[in-house]
Parts: structure tokens; sequence; C-alpha cells
């Protein structure tokens, strides 16, 4: 591959046509003509954030490993911190040193890249309380973690946000932001821009009442809170709200569009990824499933739920708002990430954000006004009969709609979606954002439940299966053109693929499969160039970068968990793990050589 | 469902009808993240929190569910473990999710009939909420009724020895102690 072509790709945050005229070796044309603002990212060799840049891409300009080499992977060192539960954060890679942070009991680790790995540099456990096990819906997980200012900032299972020192370990400030008796716990990824930290709550079976917060990164002191649900003063809604569609305009609609107080038990949590666009100053994140999960509970469209926010990082103010599956009835949610990327659509250059929802439509919409420009089904689902252009609303099939005590035998997808919260990733080359997806149903029974508080707000009772019956798979990678809102390629899965997906320079796509394959992709054709069965099923986002010794590695967490789960007892699911595995070509690394390995001591006696 | 009963829905204050019992409780004061230390009347305080090594003192009262020969207690149980949200954390099939599996043979904090009563009771340190707050003994007994019918429960300890043993119908995956 030709090295200016390389640095052109990096630095102008590759233009097709470039990419047209100098690759030979592959179709060369950008499927979508999509570009991307890298803001935010560090240095080349680095991954200072959970999606790499504030565009949300993970995207990688290194190209040491390319489709030829790839395929000499090996493994250079492991890393376990040997906690029970699903780990689904991304290492993050600053300068020489690597940030973990386990799952509950969040203990976080820096590891010296200049040592043979892993050596720790220091140990930090917050020591959360662990009632916050029994309260997380889905596992004790963390989702990632952030680096700003020095430190590494990131959420406590038990609703503190905790800043630490990144040079000594040692904590800088803790904020309480919720209580766990009320059944709220935080397992979102701290995103970090603009001097700011945004973290969110989870919580969405639990009835809890969502929000997302902004903190000062230097002092951890919150300067806003903007919920879910409410009246517009708690939504942070005001005089320059302009929601695109106007069944989401009017006043105080997250109060109007409940039963009489029931908004307040309406979750809306946020737990997904946050994105920036450094540019107009916007923040954008989704929006839980609405509570109870029983929608006869709840008539109304339940807003804000299962809905995105673009909002004002400085004030918190909204400045639109789409709410992706009005009277979500299946647990769907909003709080699939944006991946804010330009292309042309209908001839006319768009500012746009990418959003794969768990309900199966995948939107491009126009990130400067919430209009839905694209939406289109990006796997199997049987609960809407089409999309309505012209509202912005998809149409439901009302045969999927359940009635308390009423068995419904296939409701596709179930309610962790054809894709959760796994984020994907985009290419600047090809032009396609690569996803991990699902291909599975429910049998579905609703329960009317009442609300206490700090117990499960829920009553949906399920079986999971796979769309294709009882040998079809359960999953798969897809490379998606979110301008046309077509499906390019898929590479067919036995098991869920829930792990986060990367792209390189190199044109290479790396994801994991939930039954423990790491793989390498060619970005173009799908081809599989590499695949390593790890310890453990795969949910952690994987990370390359550029180690002091010049070497590209690729790392990625095994420990199975969280909605996975549900494929426990399926032949060839392995246990949980805890464990990052770190690649190199032939493995090679920083080795421990000459004073530091150990020598043999030739007994006196031995004969010799 | 009529719109009086939507119109309660999603009070922090919310009073639950527990159907089949016909008792009114008031889940007012929401449960706290602590073991409770009060103990329900007519049990001593000297009740083990589970098997620790060694023979525990002999309880004061004979440890059985009083509703043991309730025919009834089991199916009242079970109403109640879906009514109190208890189906949202351990499973529809009481086979587990946020919380444990009840169906099998592994009690963190003991598994004879007064071990769970006591969990139920007192909550337990991983988010088992404190139901001794709001729920009466013999709707606590009601809940272990159905938990014992779940067969991965142990049979109470008679007066006389300090270990439980594996009720009779637990096969090969029963086991006499219990992870702690």
């Amino acid at each position: 591959m030709n090295r200016a072509y390389l640095a052109a790709l990096i630095f102008t945050a590759a233009s097709p046509a470039l990419a047209q005229s100098t690759n030979e070796a592959n179709p060369a044309k950008s499927y979508s003509g999509a570009t991307a603002d890298f803001a935010g990212a560090g240095a080349p060799g680095e991954w200072t954030s959970q999606a790499r840049d504030y565009a949300n891409t993970r995207f990688s300009p290194l190209t040491q490993l390319t489709t030829d080499n790839v395929n000499r992977l090996r493994l250079a060192w492991t890393f376990s911190d040997g906690t029970q539960y699903g780990h689904e954060g991304a290492p993050l890679v600053v300068g020489d040193t690597m940030y973990v942070v386990s799952p509950f009991p969040n203990t976080a680790y820096a590891l010296d890249l200049t040592k043979p790995g892993p050596t720790i540099k220091w140990q930090f456990d917050p020591n959360p309380s662990p009632q916050a096990i029994g309260k997380a819906c889905c596992d004790a997980v963390i989702r990632g973690w952030a680096y700003a200012d020095g430190k590494l900032i990131y959420n406590l299972l038990d609703d503190h946000t905790v800043a630490v020192d990144a040079a000594t370990g040692k904590q800088v400030w803790r904020t309480a932001m919720d209580k766990v008796s009320h059944g709220v716990t935080m397992t979102q990824s701290a995103f970090a821009a603009d001097g700011k930290v945004f973290v969110g709550n989870s919580g969405g079976e639990m009835g809890v009442n969502g929000w997302l917060a902004a903190l000062d990164v230097g002092t951890g002191k919150e300067l806003w809170r903007a919920h879910a649900v409410g009246p517009d003063s708690d939504v942070k809604i005001g005089p320059d709200f302009h929601p695109y569609y106007p069944w989401m305009q009017g006043k105080d609609l997250g109060v109007k569009t409940w039963p009489a107080g029931a908004w307040n038990t309406g979750a809306g949590a946020s737990w997904g990824f946050v994105s920036y666009d450094e540019k107009t100053k916007t923040i954008f994140y989704g929006t839980s499933n609405p509570g109870p999960r029983v929608p006869v509970q709840r008539p109304g469209d339940n807003l804000w739920t299962s809905a995105m926010f673009a909002r004002d990082p400085d004030t918190g103010l909204a400045k639109w708002a789409y709410q992706f599956t009005p009277h979500d009835q299946w647990d769907y949610d909003g709080v699939n990430e944006a991946v804010l990327l330009d292309m042309p659509i209908d001839g006319k250059m768009r500012q746009t954000l990418v959003h794969f929802d768990r309900n199966t439509y995948a939107y491009t919409i126009d990130r400067n006004t919430g209009e839905v420009l694209v939406a289109k089904n990006f796997a199997y689902q049987n609960w809407s009969t089409g999309f309505d252009m012209k509202s912005g609303r998809p149409i439901v099939d009302p045969q999927r709609e359940p009635k308390p005590g009423v068995k419904i035998d296939k409701v596709c997808p179930p309610d962790i979606g054809q894709k959760d919260w796994e984020p994907p990733a985009f290419s600047p080359a090809t032009g396609l954002l690569y996803v991990g997806v699902f291909n599975i149903c429910m049998g579905l029974t609703d329960h009317e439940v009442s609300y206490i508080a700090g117990t499960p707000y829920d009553g949906m009772e399920m079986q999971r299966y796979s769309a294709d019956g009882k040998d079809g798979n359960w999953g798969g990678l897809i490379a998606w053109d979110p301008a046309h809102g077509k499906k390019i390629w898929e590479i067919p899965e036995k098991f869920m693929v829930m792990s986060g997906v990367i792209s390189t320079a190199g044109n290479l796509i790396f994801y994991g499969t939930t039954d423990g394959w790491f793989r390498a992709v060619d970005a173009w054709t799908g081809k599989v160039l590499w695949s390593q069965k790890l310890g453990s099923g795969i949910i952690g986002q994987p990370i390359t970068y550029m180690g002091p010794d010049n070497r590209q590695y690729v790392a990625v967490a095994a420990g199975v968990g969280g909605a996975a789960m549900v494929q426990k007892g399926r032949d060839g699911f392995l246990p949980r793990g805890n464990t990052i595995y770190v690649f190199s070509l032939d493995g090679e690394g920083i080795k421990a050589t000459g004073d530091s390995l150990p020598a043999p001591v030739i007994s006196s006696d031995s004969g010799q | 469902m009529s719109p009086a009963r939507v119109s309660i829905l999603g009070l922090v204050l919310v009073v639950v009808a527990a159907g089949a019992t016909g008792w009114v409780l008031s889940i007012g004061k929401q449960p706290e993240n602590r073991v409770a230390v009060a103990y329900p009347e007519g049990l001593a305080a000297v009740v083990p929190l589970g098997i620790s090594a060694g023979h525990a003192p002999p309880l004061a009262v004979p440890p059985d569910n009083p509703l043991a020969s309730d025919p009834n207690s089991v199916e009242e149980g079970k109403k109640l473990y879906g009514q109190m949200n208890c189906a949202g954390c351990h499973g529809y099939d009481a086979k587990g999710g946020m919380g444990p599996d009840l169906t099998d043979t592994e009690w963190r904090y003991g598994g004879t009939p007064i071990d769970i009563y006591k969990s139920i009771y007192e909550g337990r340190p991983q988010g088992m909420p404190a139901w001794g707050n709001t729920l009466p003994p013999n709707t606590i007994w009601l809940l272990v009724s159905y938990i014992q019918s779940l067969g991965g429960t142990f049979a109470a300890a008679a007066p006389d020895e300090g270990d439980a043993s594996p009720a009779a119908a637990q096969g090969q995956g029963a086991r006499a102690g219990q992870r702690q």
C-alpha cells in the first residue's frame, strides 16, 4: 500500500476521490462517499477514548498490519483482572500506558507498555457497594472509561463517578450521582469532551428516572443534569428546542405522553455511548426503554424514552430529539450510539449521524435538525411493517403487540434487539460501517407489575432463539452503506456478535464473537483473514495501538457476560473469563531479556 | 386495566393488593441497603446466618416452615413471587437472572427453610431487598413454600443437629453444605 496515499487518508479525513485514484487492488470507490471528522483522537498510535474520536468511528490510521500480513498475528501477552462479570470496555492507550478498569468491583489498572507485559504501574480499588450487583439488570459490567486532563474517569456500579490521577493512581475526586436503593446503577462509559465528562444512569428495568449529567473534569462538580422524562424543566427543553417532527413538538411532552404521574418511574436511562460534534458544539446520546416494560400500563408515546437527544454541552439544553420507537412495547431502547458522518444523500451533502437501533432500523439522520434521511432494516424483524418517512414513525404490526397473560410465539427482534450497545466501526476508505448483529427472536408473555422501589419494574417473560429455527445462526457481522441504507455483505456467525468493531487504515476490520473467536476481516470483501479462539466469549471492544517498540498491537478483552448470557447452555458457549489478549505480528514484543530472566543455579554436588 | 389502576402506577408510594392472601401492604418505606437487625416475632436472635464450620447452637424454635402442611401455600407463594417482583430478578422460571437461581442446590446464605426466610426478611448484601420492612411473617413463609417446591432447598435441621441434610428428592446434584 502506498504511503503517500495513507498519509493523505489520515490527514484529509479520507477523501473518497483519493481512495479511488490510488487504491488499485480494491474496488476503490467508496460505497457511500461518507467522511468523518476524526477530532478528539489522540496521536495515531494512541487509543485515548472508547470510540477513539468524538465522532465514534473507531477508526485507527495505523497501517503496519495489512490484509497481506494479518495472518501472522500471534499472542504477545495477556492480562487478567480476576473478576467474573462481563468485560465490555476498551482498554485505553495514552502514551506508553494502557488503562484498564475491571467490571465490579471496578478496579483500575495502569499497565506499563515499555516493560514486558503486563507490568502494573498502579492499581486503584474504589470499593463500590456490593448492593449494586443485584440492581444491575444485565450483569455488573462497565462499558468503558475516559481519559482527560491527566485523569482516568469512570463510573462505579454504585452510582458514583470517580477521577483517578493517571500518573499516580490516586483518587482526585468522587461524585455521588444517584441511589442504588432506587434501583439505579451506572454501567455507562464516561465520555470526556470540552472540559467536561458526560455520564448517565442505568436501570431501565427498575423504574428509574433516566438522566445524563455533565461534570467538570477538574473538580467533579455537577454542571447540569438532563432527565429523559418529566416536565420540560427536568428534560432541559427550552425555547431553542426544535424537534423536526410535529408529534414531538409541544410543551411538557415528557409528562403528557404518559398516564398521570407515570413518567416519574418511566426510565429513559442513558447507558450508551456519547458522541460530540466539535464544530456545532453538540453532544448526541440515546435514552433507554420506558418503564414498566409492560406497555398496557403506560398508554402514550412515553417521551422521551427510546429516543436520541442533541444537546448543548455547556448548558445541557436540548437542540432536538427524535424518538425511534414511540410507546416502545418490546424494550428496544434508543441507547445505541450515533456515529457522526458527512455524506451525499440524493446528491446533496448532509451532516448526518448514523444509528443502528435495537428495533432493527438503521437510521441516517440529519444531525443538525433530527430529520430522518434513511431508515432501513439491517437485519430480520417482524414487529414493524414499514416506515412512514413523512411522519418519521415506524408502522407497528398489531399482531406483535403484547397483551398481559397472552403468549406471543415470535417477536423479532427480542428485547436486546438485533444489535445491542456493541458499537460499530467506520472505514473512510470503503465508506461503510461494520456492525456486530444478532439474528434472534423471542417468545413473549407480559405480566402486569407494580412499582416497588429497588426491584424490577419489568414484567416481560421471554425465551430467545435463532430467527432461523433450532439450528440457525444467532448473529453475524455486516458491512452497511449508510447513504443508501444497504447491506453490502454479511459474515454469518453461529453465536451473537456482541463485541465492538474497529477499522484500520490497513483495510482491516476486527471483531469478536460471543463464543470466543477474534477475527480480522478484509474491509472491502468481508473475507476472514485471521481468526483466533480466545478463552471466553468476546463482548469487549477491541483497540489497536503503536507500542513504544513501534509495533502495532491489537488488544481485546475476552470475558463473556451481559446480554450474551441468553446463549448460556448452547453447545459451544464458553465459561466466563477476565483476560485481555494483546496480539502483534509473530507475537513479537518487549520481552524479558538478560538480567531480568531467571537463571539456573547449578548445585555444587551435582557431579558435573 | 382500569383507568383507576393506571393512575396509581408510577407513584413512589404504591399500595399493592397481595391478591390471594388478602393483605394490603404499604411499600411507603422502601428497603434500605443494609441488613436489618430486627427479627420476626417468635424467632430467637440466635438463629445462625448459615452453616459455618462445626455445629451451630440449636435453635430455640423449630426452624421448619410452619406452612409446610398447607396445601395452598405453594400456589399462593407463587402468586406473591410475581406480585412482589421476585420474578424480575430471579426469573419467571426461578432459574436466575439479575439474582441467583432458586431451583439449584447452591445457596450463598443457606438453603434450609429458616435460611431462606432470613434471606427474604433481612435482605442480602448483593442487592436482595430486606422484605422484613414490608411483608408480614406469614407472607414470607408463603414465598418460602414456593421456593421449597422448586426442589433445590434443604430440609430443616432436626433440633438436635447442627447440620442440614439435603432434601430427599435432590438426587446427584445435592450437596450437604453450601457456598459462602
